[in-house]
């Protein structure tokens, strides 16, 4: 009888699957983790004598198999709760908040990307400007010391050395400030389902930022705060696990409401806050400035004091930038991961605007800055 | 195509039970036949027609030595036959290696060849020898069906990573096997157990040896970590192959014999080499150490052959030193064994033996694993400290941490306790009741962790 169940329920659960699987609509785009599914393989006898064709059917098969989120599900509480590993893909979680392994500190990389900035340096800036560089730890770094975190410090060190090298050192050039913000965040100003940080949450930050650039201390202004709903972070999709959503919020006020971006990948002018994007993007951290942009210039329209900030970041960038707007009449918005360094004078000209590189511990450690 | 992807779970299975399942019985071979081929085709469709070129070469030659039984053309037969597979096997898996040796030695350097390794030549290399060699001997008979051959040879569960299943061995159930329910659902039994050891075990203490190998924080807790992980990811992944190997070749109505008899149990070096791969050191043993006179000679030519037996086993994992010195490493100590270690190990309580076993096995993979010498004297040095590496770092802590329990499992999971409990007369009854369960979450579980990872790779396809 016994055998009778083995063989017959292992013959049924195949033939289930299978007929399911072929049955099954193939989807364009997995919404959990963000990424476009693998389609059937175009059959050609080129691809098929090269391997191709089964490279990607194997892709195929795996991105589109029945109930494949469920299955994802039960693979990370195994590992979870079962195996009692401390990470699911480098990712894990802790007091319902998602985390994500970066780790460990890539010297190589962090003096990629600070050789990129040196270049920016080199290339465009002048003693006639306020130049200042801050890291963005990622939320690691606020956790117990037993789990693997890149040290903020170990990485600062890592760029000052390179960016003292070589033209930092000639004196026509003025020097570059660090600020240091990782006294200035907690773990709850970020998201417990995503790696940014929370606009929120931010204004001590701010703070820190205004005060080592000598600028008007804004933290008493009282924005106008709106919910605008449940927010399923990167994390969440990546980790196949469920976890209560975070919600998001956009500080407002007349200046953030008077500003107008203009994209110049687009041509377009638009808010500061994209409500579109808030409707239809699968990541709704894009309501800040409209996520990844390459270049884009907010304009306050009720600020004439021609004072112009060069913000160098990445997508943390996005919603600090509305709130460092009341000191400055124009903020433009660089992100050297989507735009090549060397063509920056197409479109900015360069000239005693104050300059803040701001990137993240997450960006740095990688070498993705063009 | 490996067995544990979706392709070939939830496609190319169900439709192979399927088919053979529902043709008559004069047909199953031919629907095997074809299956493995499409099997081979979808991950080496190149070199599809080189296995299909060398099972002609081995039918033809076969017939010759039949119809040439116990002349001197037989001898020669064997010898053109033996010399165009090894032949083929040398040129795809060993000239870039010879050729990058021999330019050590030149001034005007010998350019490479563009090869790439065609999977499983290695096991059905030595099938087909295997089969030429005992036709030859009289210990099988020669097979006159070209269709029958190339579906001995081609047998896709058996195909690309073993066991080396030997003509002898199946003969017979190529012309008649029997299908029953109890042997599919051991069949069954046998494939979900190989898929759990190799998804759940070896591909995620997998992720640890790579995470190892990519670190920089090296210390020697996670040297430690590094040489046990490695040590059990490539048993669970072999013998997790072969479990796969032996339950699908029972559901196709094959029996195989065993390739693994827990092997890090064993009490000396020469029982572990009885208990890991034994299809591949007993083909060593009855058409290499035996030929050349195994131990009925001179004490000289005695410890040469043992030699000449461990170099070859060590070149046919690979062609690379480092498999070459991992073979001469277990030369040396089942010499040292056989002419005096042997009986003091005997005398030895069990947990010596046992350490003594395990410690140099893991040291061998360690070597195994080296991708040069410097890399596998500091994986080696790196265990006692040397070198100047910390006791602990917080990235080994952390992995220790993390892989714990895998670790634990896998340690319980290589020796017969599980089997033992399973099968003891206290808990068959529930065993027998919970089973089925057991089998379909291991079965979903395994279903999870290919859908959602991408970390699978085959360690014994390169040979």
């Amino acid at each position: 009888m016994k055998n009778k169940i083995i063989a017959i329920g292992f013959i049924v659960i195949l033939f289930v699957c299978f007929a399911l699987n072929i049955i099954k609509k193939d989807e364009e785009i997995s919404t959990s983790e963000r990424r476009k599914l693998a389609k059937f393989p175009t059959i050609t006898l080129e691809n098929v004598v090269k391997g191709k064709t089964s490279e990607e059917f194997d892709k195929y098969t795996v991105d589109q198999f029945i109930l494949r989120d469920s299955f994802r599900s039960i693979k990370s509480f195994w590992s979870n709760y079962v195996f009692r590993k401390k990470d699911n893909n480098g990712l894990f979680l802790k007091d319902d908040r998602i985390y994500k392994i970066e780790y460990p500190l890539n010297k190589e990389y962090v003096k990629k990307s600070a050789e990129k900035i040196k270049n920016v340096y080199e290339k465009y800036l002048n003693e006639n400007m306020n130049i200042y560089y801050s890291i963005i730890p990622d939320k690691n770094y606020y956790l117990e010391s037993d789990y693997l975190k890149i040290d903020v410090k170990d990485m600062q060190k890592v760029l000052e050395e390179t960016l003292k090298q070589g033209a930092l050192q000639k004196d026509a050039l003025p020097k570059m400030e660090y600020i240091d913000i990782t006294n200035a965040l907690t773990l709850e100003d970020y998201y417990k389902t995503d790696l940014h940080w929370k606009q929120e949450n931010i204004k001590k930050v701010v703070s820190t930022i205004e005060s080592k650039m000598n600028l008007k201390d804004t933290s008493s202004i009282n924005y106008e705060i709106k919910e605008l709903g449940d927010f399923y972070g990167t994390y969440y999709g990546q980790l196949g696990m469920n976890v209560p959503p975070d919600k998001i919020t956009i500080l407002n006020n007349s200046v953030i409401e008077n500003a107008t971006c203009y994209n110049y990948e687009t041509n377009k002018t638009e808010n500061i806050y994209d409500m579109k994007k808030w409707q239809t993007s699968s990541d709704k951290y894009d309501v800040y400035l409209s996520g990844a942009v390459p270049l884009i210039t907010i304009e306050n329209k009720l600020n004439q004091n021609g004072k112009e900030l060069l913000l160098f970041r990445d997508s943390f960038g996005s919603s600090i930038a509305p709130l460092l707007l009341e000191n400055y009449q124009k903020i433009t918005l660089i992100d050297l991961r989507y735009v090549s360094s060397t063509i920056l004078s197409n479109y900015i000209d360069f000239e005693n605007q104050d300059v803040l590189f701001l990137y993240s511990t997450l960006v740095l450690n990688q070498n993705v800055l063009r | 195509m490996v067995f544990s992807s979706i392709t070939f779970l939830f496609y190319f299975l169900p439709i192979v039970l399927g088919v053979y399942y529902i043709v008559p019985k004069k047909c199953k071979n031919i629907v095997l036949l074809i299956a493995s081929f499409a099997f081979y085709f979808f991950g080496e469709p190149t070199y599809v027609l080189l296995m299909a070129f060398s099972i002609i070469i081995t039918y033809i030659f076969g017939l010759l030595i039949d119809k040439y039984q116990k002349t001197e053309k037989a001898k020669i037969f064997l010898a053109l036959a033996c010399i165009i597979s090894i032949g083929l096997l040398v040129y795809f898996k060993y000239a870039n290696f010879i050729i990058e040796n021999i330019n050590l030695w030149l001034k005007h350097k010998v350019d490479f060849i563009n090869v790439v390794l065609p999977i499983g030549i290695s096991f059905y290399t030595f099938q087909m020898l295997s089969y030429l060699v005992d036709v030859y001997k009289g210990n099988a008979k020669v097979q006159k069906n070209i269709l029958k051959l190339a579906m001995y040879v081609s047998l896709f569960p058996q195909l690309i990573a073993g066991p080396i299943v030997r003509y002898t061995t199946i003969q017979d159930q190529i012309e008649n096997r029997t299908h029953t329910m109890e042997k599919f659902a051991l069949g069954v039994r046998r494939f979900i157990i190989g898929l759990s050891k190799k998804v759940l075990i070896a591909n995620v203490l997998g992720e640890l040896v790579t995470t190892f190998l990519a670190s920089n924080e090296m210390s020697v807790l996670y040297y430690w970590l590094y040489a046990i992980s490695a040590m059990l990811q490539i048993y669970f992944d072999f013998s997790g192959y072969s479990d796969m190997a032996i339950g699908l070749g029972k559901m196709f109505g094959f029996e195989f014999l065993e390739n693994f008899n827990y092997p890090y149990i064993a009490k000396s070096i020469t029982d572990f080499w009885r208990r890991w791969h034994i299809s591949l050191s007993s083909w060593f043993r009855d058409y290499v150490y035996i030929p050349l006179g195994g131990n009925r000679t001179t004490k000289i030519k005695w410890l040469r052959n043992i030699m000449i037996v461990w170099l070859l086993t060590g070149l046919w994992h690979g062609a690379a030193w480092n498999f070459i010195i991992w073979g001469l490493y277990f030369g040396i100590l089942l010499i040292i064994e056989k002419l005096f270690l042997g009986k003091y190990l005997e005398k030895l309580p069990k947990i010596f033996s046992h350490l003594y076993v395990l410690i140099l096995v893991m040291i061998s993979f360690i070597i195994f694993n080296g991708e040069s010498t410097s890399m596998i004297l500091q994986n080696i040095g790196g265990l006692v400290g040397l070198g100047n590496v910390p006791l602990i770092l917080p990235e080994s802590v952390y992995y220790l941490k993390s892989y714990f329990i895998v670790i634990v499992i896998g340690m319980i999971g290589a020796t017969p306790i599980l089997k033992n409990i399973a099968t003891s007369k206290k808990v068959e009854k529930i065993a027998n009741v919970l089973e089925p369960i057991f089998l379909v979450c291991l079965l979903v579980i395994c279903t999870s962790y290919i859908v959602d990872g991408s970390f699978n790779p085959f360690l014994y396809f390169r040979f």
